[in-house]
């Protein structure tokens, strides 16, 4: 019943890919260069002064600023050959999501506090896609919120981008659909310790 | 972690057997019964939205939007430019294959040769395709590319102006199997534009999946004549080309018909009795199907009058089909070099010839990991993937006087043509070889590299897209250990080893184990100090959470100059409460957080040993060492990720990611050692189970 977003599309030839993008995607690419720098490659501390950069202009999302292991932590789960970066299309995706996101943060903050609380945690997750039962619910307050059990802007979408990964990796894992997958302690590393 | 749950699901993909020319991999994803099905029953014909037939598919240069090249450019099916198409008529023949206006001629050269072998041929071009019966606008056909098989699905639209093909087209323009397989290739690499401008052995590479070497004409040994027959016997695919000394001299062509820089096939290499004497020829194609050599044994020339009939008929060649031959010698001359595609034993069918055993690997380089860059590097060379190949049996080659086992390594990097378009070129890269013997489950260290010396290696250390020798060696185990020119260069490889008897391949690397040791602590060995200085940071409470952890942490390690930190984050404070929480508090209490401190001590230990410039940091490189001090034995993949997860941007580790990492690391093997209850090394999770672990 987890509805983790698509993955990111297989990569087209990149000359290909560019000719045909939408107006709106060759804009999204040329901020994207701007960003990425020479190597188009966003780095945790390229990502993290971009997602700063874009709060601090959102006066109603409460959050203390994304930190360096909260970028480096969304730039594992994203990267897919273990460079430490992200291509254009992860980078793609993850801003979607993130804008997607942020309208559930918006709209499930009834008491207009700039944080989620534990009350309004589980209505938020589900909307996002990720109908969790209560021990995992309470789980994430414990590992994500506070001390009062509020989650900031910077947490909730960190946790987000984390939770869709897995549950990405789950889907992609258990490829004969029987809901459990199978991994050997090589993988079991590989994919926790990149997260 | 979703990124690498996609290729480890790959890896698992290729060990069932998909990318294998039997169940290639769907180029993004296109599945060609099924969309030639669906196009059938609702009785339209294909559109290819995936390689739309416009500008974007011809180039993005000379063939881009704006060039006058593609002024006039029409796209038309088969059937709108000629009243009677054929897929193949009459068998392929080299024939079929005539260069366009594009500058892929080391692409059409390798068609050829393509031809020349029925069994590589219907690899590459899936038999029951044509244009009657169940036509539908829609072909495919299968590459190598870079270890596995490819299937890629296209429409049958061609670029044409004035209702002539733009590019590849048969002598007679009816025969489209040649124009349709240079449109799958071109979208295979983006657009046509990206074809030009190659190898031939890329093309045979991309056509057999088979290796490809490169024989200097200048430099030929007396036994080229031989191995050119033998590789012809064996079912190889030969090119040969003219080098050019100026860009001007780009297909400019001599006064006996001779094209420079261009990319002929070699087809025939005999031997004949003239003048009473036996002369050696060879069978050289053209391409462009016309152009051809006017010297000696040309066409028609007065040499062929002066041998056997049953000769004369046995080469008989006249047309100007492109085709021609020429006596060795001349060939030596006026030719630069000659390419030999060996192929895999699995392309072969005929049971008559010998077959090449295959041996493959995939690998990757990773800044600060397994980059290592070449032997003028010591200090990081050792850190490369290494390979170990087993020798047993020496070839049985009575013609051959040299002993040993024979055997063409080929190191490849994938997907560097793809990137062409952001200037991102090949890497430089090369091998070396040595001598073997010891363990086999241990990646070699810096000391055996220092003491041993290479036993061979490739030629040179160069920017193409493979490096590829044939090398003759006792039988033994020998260490192939493939890597760019300088360190920290991010790259993909994969390493092939072609042998003439079956030899035993494997990686070399550690295995992935846990042995840090148990740090035992009871209440009675704590002493008065340390336990007032927990009261105190605990509170009323007794137990310290992960927020006051984060505080204590950071108080303390601020004071020491040695190190440097930014911080320990929240993040590796929850993670050391997750490793240490015994009773499931979510806090630490006195003894948990006296294990905790003896750890910290000794990874202080560690780090500051490590740290030898005393720099207050730790390099990338210097990680691998630091991990296994800890008790860890990692596996290359695992040194990769820690790398990319822990260093700055600098390739440089700071002590709280060095610790994060540790902890996590233990945390993660205990988890798993607790979840694999049986101790077969694997554990099966549902869900909520992998989120409830993962998530932490």
């Amino acid at each position: 019943q987890f509805v983790p977003s698509d993955p990111p599309p297989p990569r087209r030839p990149l000359a290909y890919a560019e000719a045909n993008e939408s107006e709106e995607e060759k804009q999204f690419r040329r901020v994207f260069q701007q960003l990425a720098g020479d190597d188009m490659e966003v780095s945790p501390n390229e990502l993290m002064n971009i997602l700063n950069r874009i709060i601090s202009k959102h006066g109603d999302l409460k959050t203390d600023g994304f930190t360096i292991e909260s970028c480096r932590s969304m730039v594992a789960v994203m990267d897919s050959d273990s460079t430490g970066k992200l291509g254009f299309h992860e980078f793609k995706h993850l801003w979607n999501n993130i804008k997607k996101w942020q309208a559930v943060y918006k709209s499930y903050d009834r008491d207009h506090s700039g944080t989620i609380g534990a009350d309004e945690l589980p209505a938020a997750f589900r909307a996002a896609g990720f109908p969790l039962n209560d021990q995992l619910f309470q789980m994430i307050i414990r590992r994500y919120s506070d001390e009062s059990g509020n989650m900031d802007f910077d947490n909730y979408i960190g946790c987000l981008v984390r939770l869709d990964a897995m549950c990405r990796a789950f889907k992609t894992l258990d490829k004969d659909n029987d809901g459990t997958i199978k991994v050997n302690v090589q993988e079991w590393l590989q994919l926790t310790m990149y997260s | 972690m979703s990124g690498i749950a996609a290729k480890l699901q790959q890896n698992r993909a290729r060990a069932a057997g998909i990318g294998t020319n039997a169940q290639a991999v769907k180029f993004l994803n296109q599945d060609y019964e099924a969309l030639k099905r669906e196009c059938l029953e609702c009785g339209r014909l294909f559109q290819d939205d995936m390689f739309e037939a416009n500008t974007s598919a011809l180039g993005f240069k000379e063939l881009g939007p704006n060039s006058s090249k593609v002024r006039g450019v029409e796209w038309l099916r088969p059937k709108q430019l000629t009243s009677n198409p054929t897929f193949i008529s009459g068998g392929a023949t080299r024939t079929d294959i005539c260069q366009g206006a594009l500058g892929d001629c080391w692409l059409l050269a390798a068609i050829a040769s393509l031809t020349l072998n029925q069994d590589v041929f219907a690899r590459v071009v899936p038999p029951g395709q044509n244009f009657d019966g169940d036509y539908a606008g829609i072909f495919h056909f299968q590459f190598w590319q870079y270890g596995e098989w490819v299937d890629v699905v296209i429409d049958d639209r061609l670029p044409a102006r004035n209702g002539e093909l733009l590019f590849v087209h048969s002598a007679e323009g009816s025969e489209f199997w040649s124009a349709l397989l240079e449109k799958a290739y071109a979208k295979l690499n983006g657009s046509y534009e990206a074809l030009s401008g190659g190898t031939t052995t890329e093309g045979f590479e991309d056509f057999t999946g088979g290796i490809a070497e490169v024989h200097e004409l200048a430099k030929a040994g007396p036994n080229l004549f031989k191995t050119i027959q033998k590789a012809l016997s064996w079912g190889s695919l030969l090119g040969c080309s003219i080098d050019i000394t100026s860009s001007a001299d780009s297909e400019a062509i001599t006064s006996q018909k001779l094209v420079k820089g261009h990319a002929y096939s070699l087809t025939g290499a005999e031997e004949v009795e003239y003048r009473g004497e036996l002369t050696k020829l060879v069978r050289i194609r053209n391409p462009w199907g016309q152009v051809e050599w006017t010297g000696p044994w040309s066409d028609g020339s007065t040499e062929w009058r002066q041998i056997s009939d049953s000769d004369r008929e046995k080469l008989n060649s006249k047309a100007e089909d492109g085709e021609f031959w020429m006596s060795y010698s001349d060939f030596l001359r006026h030719y630069s070099r000659v390419e030999i595609c060996n192929l895999t034993p699995d392309a072969l069918t005929d049971e008559s010839v010998n077959k090449w055993a295959l041996s493959k690997f995939d690998g990757n380089w990773r800044s600060g990991s397994t980059a290592g860059g070449c032997r003028n590097f010591p200090n990081s060379f050792w850190m490369n993937p290494q390979f170990l190949i087993k020798l047993e049996e020496e070839d049985d080659d009575p013609a051959d006087n040299e002993v040993g086992c024979s055997f063409v390594v080929g190191l490849i990097q994938k997907n560097r043509r793809k990137m062409r378009k952001v200037g991102e070129d090949m890497q430089t890269i090369g091998f070396a070889i040595y001598e073997f013997v010891g363990k086999r489950n241990v990646h070699l260290d810096r000391n055996f590299f220092v003491r041993h010396a290479s036993a061979a290696r490739s030629e040179t250390f160069i920017n193409l897209r493979e490096v590829c020798s044939r090398f003759c060696l006792p039988p033994g185990e020998y260490l192939i250990v493939p890597s760019t020119f300088e360190p920290n260069k991010d790259g993909d490889f994969c390493v092939r080893v072609f042998s003439e008897k079956q030899a035993e391949f494997q990686e070399l690397d550690d295995p992935v184990k846990c042995n840090v040791p148990e740090i035992d602590v009871k209440e009675s060995d704590i002493d008065s100090r340390f336990k007032n200085l927990f009261g105190q940071l605990a509170g009323a409470d007794c137990e310290i959470s992960p927020f006051e952890l984060q505080n204590i942490l950071n108080k303390v390690i601020s004071k020491r100059k040695d190190i440097r930190t930014d911080g320990f984050s929240l993040d590796t404070s929850r993670n050391m409460v997750n490793l240490l929480d015994k009773d499931g508090s979510g806090k630490l209490g006195l003894i948990e957080f006296k294990i905790l401190w003896t750890k910290i001590e000794m990874y202080l230990d560690i780090y500051c040993k490590i740290d030898k410039d005393k720099s207050g940091t730790m390099s990338s490189m210097e990680m691998r060492e630091a991990v296994e001090k800890a008790g860890f034995s990692l596996s290359n993949p695992l040194h990769q990720i820690l790398v990319a997860r822990y260093s700055d941007s600098n390739l440089t580790i700071d002590f709280d990611n060095f610790v994060g990492c540790i902890m996590r690391l233990e945390c993660m093997f205990k988890t798993f050692n607790m979840l694999d209850k049986d101790k077969n090394g694997t554990v099966e999770l549902n869900m909520a189970e992998w989120l409830n672990f993962s998530m932490l």
